[in-house]
């Protein structure tokens, strides 16, 4: 899964979002390193919606403009579990053998 | 008020790049976005989030494509070239343009070294522009 992918069901794991509120909410949880541009942001949308891993949760008219708001659905909540203790046993086994060098950053 | 007018209809033509499909499921929202994300006085999208668009607007063709089986090649290729022949002079042209550009990006990847490969690639491409064009030729005479 790629780290866009990944931060983007992320933040909808916080509860239902619009494309702007993704990408600041992204944005806060890479703690500013990933800023997604609109392009790249609704080509995923679009993919995890095809994929059946997120769905339209509402939508709303602010300032004559349309909000659709996205949530994650069972499969996509399922599909984030995966990744995420995937990436955490990865992020372990790295930690252990650099501890064991002595060169491990505290976290 | 003016400058974002300007800078909403600029991205609106970037948008129409995009999939007729794709615009009418999410173009409204895609402008709520890039709207919210410029910054006061914006009049022109930045470079970055152009090239971002475009990149995306070719995913997504590719994407609407494979959404649609019935969707054939062979069948695009045919009616690339039949619009080609209605247009003979102009896609002659264009071909040959594109054909001598080939050659000049292999002969400038030879130069630096690296064209192995892209010669490989570029040169047979290079070669179907000009066969390409050497078929309209006979459609510009008549």
């Amino acid at each position: 899964m790629q780290e866009a992918t990944f931060l983007i069901l992320t933040a909808l794991a916080g509860g239902s979002q619009h494309g702007y509120g993704i990408i600041t909410d992204v944005e806060q949880i890479s703690d500013g390193r990933v800023r997604l541009r609109a392009g790249t942001l609704y080509t995923a949308l679009e993919r995890l919606t095809a994929d059946r891993l997120i769905g339209v949760d509402r939508e709303e008219i602010v300032d004559n403009r349309l909000r659709r708001y996205y949530r994650l659905t069972r499969p996509g909540e399922e599909r984030l579990s995966e990744e995420a203790v995937r990436l955490r046993s990865n992020a372990n086994a790295a930690i252990a053998r650099l501890d064991r060098i002595g060169g491990v950053a505290t976290a | 008020m003016t400058n974002s007018a300007d800078l909403e209809r600029r991205y609106r033509r970037l948008l129409t790049f995009y999939p007729k499909a794709f615009r009418d499921q999410h173009e409204q929202e895609v402008l709520s976005v890039l709207m919210a994300g410029a910054v006061d006085g914006q009049r022109r999208p930045r470079a970055a989030e152009s090239a971002d668009l475009l990149r995306n607007a070719i995913l997504a063709h590719l994407h609407h494509m494979k959404l649609h089986p019935s969707w054939d090649y062979r069948h695009a290729v045919r009616r690339s070239l039949a619009i080609e022949a209605k247009h003979p002079r102009r896609s002659m042209l264009l071909r040959v343009g594109a054909g001598v550009w080939l050659l000049t990006l292999t002969a400038i990847l030879y130069g630096y070294g690296v064209g192995d490969w892209w010669g490989l690639l570029l040169v047979p491409s290079a070669a179907l522009h000009f066969y390409l064009a050497y078929r309209l030729r006979h459609t510009v005479q008549r």
